[in-house]
């Protein structure tokens, strides 16, 4: 398989996370947007990681790191859109920022 | 007279003796002086020389340097004689002012100021003595501020011998550049032994600064201005001090500049201008003072004329004579204003029987004035005279034909000065008794003030005493002012009243215009330009740079809308706009 598929697919991935981060009023799907981001670059380590054919796979470690970073991530990020939600009543982020 | 100014003095007698006190003053300082001059009034020339000259000026000092000549000897002597009978006069003239001792003190710092001028040698204090004078006309002018008049007659006085007085000050740096010394002997003793230096530009310097201090034209018209201060100053600044000074010192300077034929010339032309012009305007005043101040500018020009042609010792001389004559009749029309409460001569007329001493003393001041036999007038009228035809027979510097031109100036000169004294007599003390408004005047003025008068009369005819006589020349003039007189006298007696209907001349020509007029409006219009550039012009600067700022700082707060999400937006197209123009050029 060629390097330029997964890569092709992990850009695209990026961009649609970037635009939910930048776009979106919902802090849920900000949150879901920097997700993608992150898995994004997850596919990208793999990616070179398998082209560059390294035998401590070095990428691979190191996207299982990045995976448990993203899930301490979402953890943290979800309970403060909690804690947000139950002090204003919304997690619409334009509506948060007015008041 | 003035609705201000005039509170009766609750002191008595105390403030009667604290007003002699500054008689006492200036008695001592004349004691003093005469002491000093009377020894130098025959002495000579004897080539002393305080600092040899060298190549360049020396630091300028403030060393006294007193040194009399007999001619500083005679106008120091007339200085301290004038101050001290003004002294006097002022006791009872202006002893109930409130500000009488200012007034007194200020008189005395005139007469140091003006000893100064005449008796040191060095530059600079004579620089330092002459605009001493300056501020003290001008305060003594202002006197009365409670006034329009008297402040705006100071004020001027001030400022165009102020201006003038820049001559003198550059006069002063030439003179240094030119003979490398401030000292004035030694200048002389260079200008006599290596020849003159720079003489024309010495000579117009010393011309700008004496035209301003002695009022002659076109810096005449502060003089006449300067009549609403107390008469007692009048006849101060017009006799003895600050006019005298002028002449002096065009007289004093002579060897400076006497190789100058530009020089001498321009002196010519002003003298001739202004003599002549004096006097007309002296015939056609309304008002006794004012006549009498356009006559000291006539006289003056007179003095300068001689020195124009030369002879300095007519023009000190008749500086001398004029200056007895003058304060004389400056005092008299005080002890006149003093009776009548105006110096308009409208309100004057029959005086000769209420104030008899007052009259025999004017009528001898008249008498000198006009250049009769055999007052001081008629002595030194003709020097002036006999020198002037000297220039015109071409024995002097001044070029012949100036030289005679000058000459029938002065015997034209002689004739009106005859008429306008003849004119003002007759106003003064003649005329119609019955319909004259001095049925109330309280009758002759104070001792105090008769005094200072009857000396300058007795002093007028004594200081006749071994001037030389000029025959020729005494007729010629005795017949032109008993000529003038006769007409005077002729048409008073044909029209019984002598008012001169001739509008241009009481305007005095306007030649004033070009200082009231002209210079403030040149000034405010320019000032108003000066104010549109800076607020248009200069202004625009910062206030651009302000605008500037706000707009930006606007245009930033635009930017910051507290909204994170637009701020990632920015960084984020910032982050592509790099990485695309890196891998583009690269």
């Amino acid at each position: 398989m060629p390097l330029l598929y997964p890569l092709v697919l992990a850009a695209a991935l990026f961009g649609i996370g970037v635009y939910g981060v930048l776009a979106r009023r919902n802090a849920v799907l900000m949150l879901l947007g920097v997700e993608l981001m992150l898995n994004a670059v997850n596919l990208n380590l793999v990616a070179f990681d398998a082209w560059h054919g390294d035998e401590l796979h070095t990428g691979q470690v190191l996207t299982l790191f990045t995976i448990a970073l993203a899930a301490a991530e979402i953890g943290l990020g979800l309970a403060i859109i909690l804690t947000l939600f139950r002090a204003v009543r919304t997690i619409d982020v334009d509506k948060v920022g007015a008041e | 007279m003035k609705p201000f100014g005039r509170f009766p003095s609750s002191r008595g007698s105390a403030a009667r003796t604290s007003r002699w006190v500054y008689v006492a003053v200036t008695a001592v300082l004349a004691v003093v002086v005469a002491i000093w001059a009377i020894p130098d009034l025959g002495g000579g020339y004897f080539g002393y020389a305080a600092a040899a000259p060298g190549s360049t000026p020396p630091m300028p000092d403030l060393s006294p340097d007193l040194f009399l000549f007999p001619v500083s000897a005679q106008i120091v002597l007339l200085t301290v004689g004038v101050g001290l009978l003004v002294q006097i006069y002022s006791t009872a003239y202006l002893g109930h002012h409130p500000r009488y001792r200012s007034y007194a003190l200020i008189i005395i710092l005139f007469l140091v100021a003006m000893i100064a001028v005449v008796g040191t040698t060095n530059l600079w204090v004579l620089l330092v003595g002459w605009e001493v004078m300056g501020l003290c006309s001008y305060l003594l002018i202002g006197h009365e501020w409670e006034t329009a008049e008297a402040r705006a007659g100071a004020a001027k006085a001030f400022l165009m011998t102020r201006i003038a007085d820049l001559g003198l000050v550059i006069a002063i740096l030439v003179i240094g550049q030119a003979y490398g010394t401030y000292d004035l002997l030694g200048a002389e003793l260079a200008a006599s032994d290596g020849g003159p230096r720079s003489s024309t530009a010495i000579g117009l310097l010393v011309l700008v600064a004496v035209v301003g201090k002695s009022a002659q034209f076109p810096l005449h018209t502060w003089l006449p201005d300067a009549m609403p201060g107390p008469t007692p100053i009048t006849a101060l600044i017009h006799a003895a001090t600050m006019v005298a000074a002028g002449v002096y010192l065009a007289a004093r300077m002579l060897p400076f500049y006497r190789e100058s034929e530009v020089v001498l010339v321009a002196l010519a032309v002003i003298a001739g201008i202004t003599m002549l012009m004096g006097a007309l305007f002296a015939l056609v005043q309304a008002d006794l003072k004012r006549a009498l101040a356009w006559s000291t500018v006539s006289q003056l020009a007179l003095m300068f004329s001689a020195i124009a042609a030369g002879d300095p010792g007519a023009g000190t001389d008749h500086l001398l004579a004029h200056g007895v004559f003058k304060a004389l009749l400056f005092l008299g029309c005080g002890c006149i204003m003093h009776a009548v409460g105006s110096s308009a001569l409208s309100a004057m007329g029959g005086l000769r029987k209420a104030m008899p001493v007052t009259f025999v003393s004017m009528t001898i001041g008249f008498g000198a004035l006009a250049g009769l036999v055999p007052t001081v007038g008629f002595f030194t009228k003709d020097s002036v005279l006999a020198a002037l035809e000297h220039a015109a027979q071409g024995d002097a510097e001044l070029p012949a034909a100036v030289g005679q031109v000058l000459f029938y100036t002065a015997l034209a000169t002689t004739f009106v000065t005859a008429a306008y004294a003849a004119r003002l007599w007759l106003t003064t003390f003649f005329g119609p008794d019955s319909s004259s408004p001095v049925e109330h005047v309280e009758a002759e003025a104070p001792r105090a003030m008769l005094l200072p008068v009857v000396v300058l009369a007795v002093a007028t005819f004594a200081l006749s005493v071994g001037q030389p006589v000029h025959l020729g020349f005494g007729l010629l003039s005795t017949a032109v002012a008993v000529f003038a007189g006769g007409v005077v006298v002729y048409a008073w007696r044909n029209r019984g009243e002598l008012d001169i209907d001739a509008p241009r001349l009481s305007r005095e020509l306007d030649l004033d215009e070009p200082y009231s007029r002209w210079i403030p409006a040149i000034t405010r219009s320019a000032s108003r330009l000066v104010v549109a550039v800076d607020r248009d012009g200069v202004d625009a600067y910062p206030a651009g740079g302000a605008a500037g700022a706000q707009l930006g700082s606007r245009l930033l707060g635009v930017l910051q809308s507290r909204n994170v999400q637009r701020y990632a937006t920015v960084m984020a197209v910032g982050v592509i706009a790099i990485v695309a123009a890196g891998v583009i050029w690269t």
